[in-house]
């Protein structure tokens, strides 16, 4: 179908902290004991895309998720890994690997999303209106209790970052207007000219880029060499098309002559002239058509692009992994109410040992190679692989990867516990992340905090 | 295929590419007719973009756009559908252990019934596909793979230029002769030809006004009635529901077809009908304008036993009017059907004249032109 899909998985990040680090870069970070890589690559391939290139900061990172990749797909889906440096934003990732581009259209898709939306969806409305770059958007997803925790004092910036302000055409079709994060404190700066154009926008604040794009491939390159200062996607680039999608003379003037055939005589090109002109009067024109013809019905010489959106359903489920909130509501979603998403062969773990009177409530996973002593309650939690948790143990809303030791006596709350920690006796954890290979000594409460290992 | 066939649609869902539902309230007497439930069909068909191996990228996108509604009118249409099998045939290479002919046929009669999945086709469209059919059919074995394509491209581009485009020229050659200064002409819906025809007189020099009557649910006589007001035509618009009473100002109608039958039965837009029945009553002469490659052999008596059911939330509603929304309750109940016809039937007797490219001919001469000129032209 002429796409090529160009995975973003990111390397490291610096909202999730104690939680990725060398060992374990961003896409590889469990959500319901499985990589969060693995969702956007599953639902490609269900998608039938099974040639993808997946791009990540870090020549370790980029070792660890190849390795991981060719294991658990192998056959399935054909991928190349592309190194970048690391923090060149995601426009830079693209512009590194621009060579690679051949395909008419690029989809670009993140590797933190976790969603349920057909990309097919968005790749289809993008042929539909011929446009330059559709964005898919999605309804803000429900935050979860964010009970005081780590998320308190920095609540308010925590939200603007995820809250997009879109401005949209009458009939939803049409991107024009996107501000993004910071932008939003200030005044908001609205296009006149694609104001006069459109006549009606309907600006919304309930709706959220998804960080799925369709580009055609000569405008994203055309953008991406033209200005080299953009560095990310969502804050530069996609801005900078829908703010400039009726004035587009610099960018996109060569498109029409390169793409006709040779034939070079009057009367053809009369017929294609004629042709045009019935395809033309027989669909509704949108206000870039209307826009870019001269009072009197002449095409003028002013080129415009389309941007297109595709919304998301309401009862899709649409969620990117970009703060620790965002992982712990992810975790408990995809284990409760949009547990669809998880594949069929990660259920339970077949050989969990529990102790006796030991519950396990109704959301939770357990790793295989888990044990679990007596009188433990474990409850809306993610319990990764061979894991050995001692008795009078209760954890609640939290999720503990892999190889974790908790004494006996431990209280865990709202907290996520990496992979190879330690936790003493009666060690008392309330929403706190604990970063890989940590030791907690015995009877430590700690509340809010972030543990990690220091870096030597 | 007759819808009211159970077998039959069983049969056909199984091979269907697009998901339908059928609407739950239909009207009895056009049961034969395909009615779908529309909101569910674009998004069904979206989400399988990238499964539909076989399916053609741009045989796509032009289903898509049918679907939607992006594309109406018989020529836009065929135009459109005739440029995604030229980009199909280009693309196209014969499989090994099979002909080019039989594969390719195959191939284009897959295409085809997805069109039809996504809108059932016009008449044009069927004659336009025959001539393909036809076109690969006669095509010598000899030929290599290279140029046999780039002889049915050739034959493509052939077919589109002689009998769209310049057929559309030599229609409007003769329906200006038909125009005197001071007429006043009214037209119907939004037909290319007629555009043609009325702005080719304007350049011509002769003075006379327009009268564009229009309809809903599509009201496609403002993008006409638009166009024509920029070139600087003085024009009046009116709703069908008002034509008995702007009829009797006006000298001439002009209106177009989406096919002419061997009856000399017009088959056209809904309100045609309507619209050359009042000017029969008032006297006044009314020329349809159609190229010959429109023409078919079947004869219709009536606007019922073939015809196109159309949305029918499109008449409930009305766009950008949230506040009109009587029927809102309504629509599931058992006594209340509503139908929302595409295409009706005008009588010859109402029609005085056809102008074609063959010339300009009473509505008895089409079967003649059927008969004689298909055997020599190239689908036949």
């Amino acid at each position: 179908m002429d796409f090529q899909v160009v995975v973003l998985a990111g390397g490291n990040s610096k909202n999730l902290t104690p939680l990725v680090s060398k060992e374990l870069p961003k896409p590889l970070l469990p959500v319901a004991n499985c990589p969060v890589l693995y969702y956007v690559l599953h639902q490609l391939e269900q998608s039938n895309l099974k040639d993808l290139i997946v791009v990540v900061e870090g020549e370790d990172a980029a070792l660890l998720v190849g390795a991981w990749i060719s294991g658990t797909f192998i056959d399935r889906l054909h991928v190349e890994i592309a190194a970048v440096p690391e923090d060149i934003g995601t426009a830079g990732a693209l512009r590194a690997i621009s060579h690679h581009l051949t395909a008419k259209d690029i989809l670009v898709v993140s590797g933190d999303l976790v969603s349920d939306v057909p990309p097919g969806a968005l790749a289809a409305t993008h042929r539909r209106h011929d446009a330059a770059v559709t964005t898919m958007l999605c309804s803000i997803p429900v935050s979860g209790p964010s009970e005081s925790g780590s998320s308190g004092g920095k609540d308010k910036a925590k939200k603007l970052g995820r809250y997009n302000i879109i401005g949209l055409d009458p009939s939803k079709q049409f991107l024009l207007h996107i501000a993004t994060g910071a932008e939003i404190e200030k005044d908001a700066r609205i296009s006149k000219r694609i104001l006069h154009a459109v006549g009606q926008m309907e600006m919304r604040s309930d709706l959220m880029d998804a960080h799925m794009y369709a580009f055609k491939r000569s405008v994203l390159q055309e953008v991406l060499d033209v200005k080299d200062t953009f560095q990310s996607l969502k804050e530069d680039v996609l801005p900078y098309l829908v703010r400039s999608q009726l004035k587009s003379e610099a960018l996109l003037n060569r498109t029409p002559q390169g793409e006709e055939n040779g034939n070079e005589k009057v009367s053809s090109q009369n017929n294609q002239a004629f042709i045009s002109r019935i395809l033309a009067n027989a669909s509704t024109p949108s206000f870039h058509g209307i826009y870019s013809k001269n009072p009197d019905g002449s095409s003028s010489t002013r080129k415009t692009h389309k941007c297109c959106v595709y919304i998301a359903s309401s009862s899709s489920y649409c969620v990117r992994l970009n703060s620790i909130q965002a992982f712990m509501d992810i975790n408990r979603d995809v284990t409760g109410d949009a547990d669809h998403l998880l594949s069929p062969n990660n259920i339970i773990g077949p050989s969990p040992k529990l102790g006796t009177k030991t519950t396990v409530g109704p959301n939770c996973r357990l790793g295989e190679g888990s044990e679990m002593g007596d009188k433990c309650q474990v409850k809306r939690s993610i319990i990764g692989r061979h894991c050995r948790i001692g008795s009078h143990v209760k954890v609640v809303n939290s999720v503990v990867m892999n190889h974790v030791t908790i004494g006996d006596g431990c209280i865990i709350q709202g907290s996520v516990i990496c992979s190879n920690v330690q936790l003493q006796e009666r060690v008392e954890l309330k929403d706190c992340q604990v970063g890989a290979g940590f030791v907690v000594t015995a009877g430590s409460e700690y509340k809010a905090e972030s543990l990690a290992k220091k870096e030597k | 295929m007759q819808y009211d066939d159970k077998s039959r649609v069983e049969k056909a869902k199984k091979r269907a590419v697009v998901k339908q539902t059928e609407a739950r309230n239909r009207v009895e007497l056009f049961r034969h007719l395909p009615q779908y439930e529309h909101g569910t069909q674009l998004p069904d068909l979206e989400t399988k973009f990238f499964e539909l191996d076989p399916m053609h990228p741009a045989v796509y996108k032009v289903g898509l756009q049918y679907l939607s509604g992006d594309i109406r009118g018989g020529n836009a249409r065929c135009i459109a559908m005739f440029q995604a099998f030229k980009e199909a045939i280009k693309d196209y290479s014969t499989p090994p252990e099979k002909t080019l002919i039989r594969d390719l046929t195959a191939r284009i009669s897959s295409y085809v019934s997805f069109l039809i999945e996504c809108r059932p086709l016009s008449i044009s469209m069927g004659n336009a596909i025959k001539f393909l059919k036809n076109r690969i059919a006669k095509l010598p074995l000899a030929l290599s793979e290279s140029e046999a394509k780039s002889t049915l491209m050739l034959d493509i581009d052939r077919f589109i230029n002689e009998k769209i485009i310049l057929s559309e020229k030599v229609i409007v050659k003769h329906a200006v002769t038909k125009i005197r200064d001071g007429d006043v002409l009214l037209t119907y819906g939004a037909s290319s030809v007629v555009e043609m025809i009325l702005l080719h007189a304007h350049e011509l020099g002769k003075h006379f006004h327009v009268v564009v009557v229009d309809s809903r649910p599509k009201l496609e006589g403002q993008l006409l009635l638009r166009r024509l007001v920029r070139k600087g035509l003085s024009c009046t618009y009116t709703h069908v529901n008002a034509v008995s009473c702007i009829m009797q100002d006006v000298t001439r109608v002009f209106l177009g077809a989406s096919s002419v039958l061997s009856n000399g039965t017009v088959y056209s837009r809904v309100g045609t009908a309507c619209v050359a029945m009042v000017a029969h009553a008032f006297h006044v002469p009314v020329l349809v304008c159609c190229e010959a490659y429109k023409f078919h052999e079947r004869v219709q008596l009536d606007s019922i036993c073939f015809n196109e059911l159309g949305n029918p939330d499109a008449i409930s509603k009305v766009q950008g009017r949230k506040e009109i929304n009587y029927l809102d309750g309504l629509v599931n109940q058992e006594n209340l059907q509503l139908l929302n016809l595409i295409y009706d039937a005008t009588p010859s007797d109402y029609v005085s004249m056809i102008i074609t490219d063959y010339g300009m001919i009473p509505p008895t001469s089409v079967p003649v032109i059927v008969r004689e000129y298909r055997r020599d032209h190239l689908w036949s």
